[in-house]
């Protein structure tokens, strides 16, 4: 789901055609394609240099962890996760709406850690420190596009 | 229902990647057309029912279609034919904002045929008429956007026939 189909589905909903409103809306958002575009590749290049400095930053506040508990399979999971994580918000940045994250990524998180016995504590920290990263290898303007969906992200886990 | 943008990403995700470079690509060419949308969304909905009017003015009124026997006979059976008509193009508008043919597979023609072919309601006529509001459409928003239009319509023809 993005923006243009909320948008669609919406008008639809009352058989009606989109509003002058809504087509507005609609025009200034494809009109901000460029600086999307631009955030989700640099977070796609960064990918790996944010999950590696996110790591060191997590284990550092949260030494008592799965993933630093020196099984390799733990660790590699982890970060892993922590690389979908940054994908999915690259996702949302490109769709301007959280939905591509709540279908994919937060339906459902915490009862999946839970269950793996993680401590959701600690995946709170652990996407605070990949948000911090993030928003590192970003320009302020475009910073301030992405940190609100690292806030969903940890919003949905407590 | 998907659009330009939720497409790629479906497809992106179900290998765990970020979008390739032609999918940016497809998508840099999608962001520049949000005007050209916006302002053919605008004047099709300002005129949607001259739209229709002339389009069944050009395909079906003065066929057999509207005479006794046909299947457009009776006001009642006239009056859900312009239904019809309203909501190819509604749709139609919807899947150019979109840049996408999913909303009309999934609203309009999963059935459609069938529904079409136990009321007798004539394929030909309909594809017909289909065409028309396509060559009018084209008509009141210019070339360009006529023939992204005209992508939606001729799916719904092909999903008809």
């Amino acid at each position: 789901m993005s923006l243009v189909t909320e948008l669609i589905l919406n008008a639809d909903s009352e058989s009606r055609y989109p509003a002058p409103k809504e087509l507005r809306i609609f025009q200034d958002f494809l009109k901000s394609g460029e600086q999307r575009i631009r955030i989700a590749s640099v977070l796609a290049q960064n990918e790996q240099n944010i999950v590696q400095t996110a790591s060191a930053r997590f284990w550092e506040r949260c030494p008592v962890t799965p993933s630093n508990s020196g099984n390799p399979r733990k660790t590699a999971s982890c970060q892993r996760d922590q690389g979908w994580y940054v994908r999915l918000v690259a996702y949302c940045i490109l769709a301007g709406s959280e939905q591509p994250l709540v279908e994919i990524g937060t339906l459902g998180i915490k009862e999946m850690y839970t269950s793996l016995e993680i401590p959701l504590r600690n995946i709170v920290e652990c996407m605070k420190c990949v948000k911090e990263e993030s928003i590192a290898v970003l320009a302020p303007e475009d910073a301030i596009e992405v940190a609100p969906y690292f806030d969903y992200i940890i919003r949905a886990l407590s | 229902m998907q659009d330009a943008i939720t497409s790629l990403i479906n497809t992106s995700d179900v290998q765990g990647r970020y979008l390739d470079d032609s999918g940016l690509e497809r998508l840099t060419a999608y962001f520049h057309s949000g005007e050209l949308r916006a302002r053919s969304a605008l004047s099709i909905s300002a005129n949607a029912n001259t739209l229709v009017t002339q389009a069944v003015a050009k395909s079906l009124m003065y066929t057999d279609i509207t005479a006794p026997g046909g299947n457009m006979y009776t006001c009642r059976r006239y009056a859900a034919c312009i239904r019809d008509m309203d909501y190819f193009l509604r749709y139609a508008t919807y899947a150019m904002l979109a840049g996408d043919v999913s909303i009309l597979d999934e609203r309009i023609l999963n059935g459609l045929r069938e529904t079409y072919n136990s009321l007798g309601v004539p394929i030909s006529a309909t594809i017909r008429a289909v065409q028309s509001l396509k060559e009018v459409t084209a008509d009141l928003v210019g070339a360009d956007a006529g023939k992204e239009m005209g992508r939606y319509f001729d799916h719904i023809c092909a999903g008809l026939s």
